[in-house]
């Protein structure tokens, strides 16, 4: 499980798509999430659909990897276009289901919703797929650096974000540990009504507060002891650079939103 | 030598910040759904790290907590944004009554009156804010019309939002109470020590 935290739902893997830089990915998805409810006719949804797969086949990530990420909202999905079909009145008369008319229309909008909806959690999918937390954490701190004009700690906020996901395993390990001593004293996490489960936690909880303080005392005087001085001219391990790939994945998916806008009735 | 000291206080209270937002996030993560019907409307105990961070330092503090957690969350592929940003405000509705209440009396009193004020800011905050405006984006991502009309909105507010935060509020509060008197003593040797 420990593992499992630290990366998310990351799949490793080395191809263009991974090697992207994290915010030409972020840039691209939040105009995807855009562009998606422009689409309206047969050709601009084509292309995005187009767009979505040859992504995903780029990727190499193995289908039921994709596939276990959308479980959650299959349903939703599916509930989406079945609601369309019993609410939406247009168009001719298909068939009748138990006196229940489905109407052409709703058929046509069913599926329309249903496949924009699939490709928003898709390609939104791709993201948390392809990229580390920390390529996205270190993305997001290059992404607020205009606001460091208004006094928005930037360089703070990032460092919190990175010491917060690298002590996700150590704390994960502590948490267990803690459980498995106080369940060794008789604490009984697993079984009895709620109130008692939620008063099984208190033993829990103290000990981890507590040796977070101590762990964040030690992190602070390590960090302290080789020279930490705050934001100002400190350098990185990982320097984020936009490459040719980047400026190639911008102007292809310009064109694919030209497209769109081109196509949609 | 003052302003090292200064920068160390400082650099340890990020520190512990952070650390607070791991044990967030994995609390979030250890999440259970209460009411029937509702499934997407699950219970955790994320905002107890917060509440503690808040009472040591600062209200500020606890927000912080609160975005380190749902930032992360969103960086694992947890969820989407838009839940992800209903779960943070309304963890800062439910933290800011309790810290700036605390701030001012100090007393476990004081903490139970906080959760209580809190606990009703974020029911009624949650239901206004999703009725205005998380339930029409949603309606919008899945081109429901339906889940536009009044009555459809009202109902998911009043049987679901509603009663799911006002149980969430005092399930967390009922847990944070005894946490808090374990360790007040130390709460208040720990605020010395900041400053």
């Amino acid at each position: 499980m420990s593992s499992s935290l630290i990366i998310g739902q990351y799949v490793p893997g080395n191809s263009i798509v991974h090697r992207l830089d994290p915010r030409t990915k972020i840039t691209v998805i939040f105009f995807f999430v855009f562009i998606v409810f422009f689409a309206n006719s047969v050709l601009s949804y084509t292309t995005l659909t187009v767009f979505a797969l040859v992504t995903v086949i780029i990727t190499k990530i193995p289908i039921r990897f994709i596939m276990k990420g959308l479980t959650p909202v299959w349903f939703l999905i599916i509930f989406t276009f079945i609601l369309h079909l019993i609410v939406t009145k247009e168009g001719t008369v298909l068939f009748d289901i138990f006196g229940f008319n489905i109407y052409t229309g709703a058929l046509i909008q069913g599926f329309a919703i249903s496949m924009r909806f699939f490709l928003l959690i898709l390609v939104t999918s791709l993201l948390t797929l392809t990229t580390t937390p920390i390529e996205i954490t270190d993305a997001i701190e290059e992404m607020l650096h205009p606001l460091k004009k208004i006094k928005f700690p930037v360089h703070e906020l990032a460092l919190m974000m990175s010491i917060s996901l690298r002590f996700i395993p150590t704390l994960l390990q502590e948490t267990e540990k803690i459980s498995r001593a106080q369940a060794s004293r008789g604490v009984d996490f697993k079984t009895g009504p709620l109130k008692e489960r939620i008063k099984a936690v208190v033993p829990l909880l103290v000990p981890l507060f507590v040796s977070a303080f101590k762990r964040a005392e030690e992190l602070a005087m390590a960090m302290e002891a080789r020279g930490y001085q705050g934001g100002e001219g400190r350098t990185k391990l990982r320097e984020l650079k936009i490459e040719k790939i980047d400026i190639a994945v911008y102007i292809l998916f310009t064109l694919v939103i030209a497209i769109v806008l081109y196509t949609r009735s | 030598m003052k302003k090292t000291n200064m920068q160390s206080s400082k650099l340890f209270k990020l520190i512990v910040l952070a650390l607070m937002g791991t044990i967030s996030l994995l609390l979030f993560l250890l999440n259970f759904p209460v009411l029937p019907g509702f499934g997407y409307l699950k219970i955790d105990f994320s905002d107890i790290p917060a509440l503690i961070a808040a009472l040591i330092f600062s209200p500020l503090a606890g927000v912080i907590v609160e975005a380190i957690k749902n930032v992360l969350y969103l960086a694992i592929g947890g969820g989407e944004p838009v839940g992800v940003t209903s779960n943070f405000l309304a963890g800062v509705m439910f933290i800011i009554p309790v810290a700036v209440l605390y701030h001012k009396y100090k007393s476990v009193k004081s903490i139970v009156l906080g959760l209580v004020v809190g606990t009703v800011i974020m029911t009624i905050g949650m239901s206004i804010l999703n009725y205005l405006v998380f339930l029409p984006i949603y309606a919008w991502f899945m081109g429901m019309e339906q889940m536009k009309i009044e009555s459809v909105k009202w109902y998911t507010v009043i049987a679901g939002i509603l009663p799911f935060n006002a149980i969430k509020g005092i399930i967390v509060g009922a847990l944070f109470v005894p946490v808090f008197i374990k360790m007040r003593s130390w709460i208040e040797q720990k605020q010395v020590n900041v400053l």
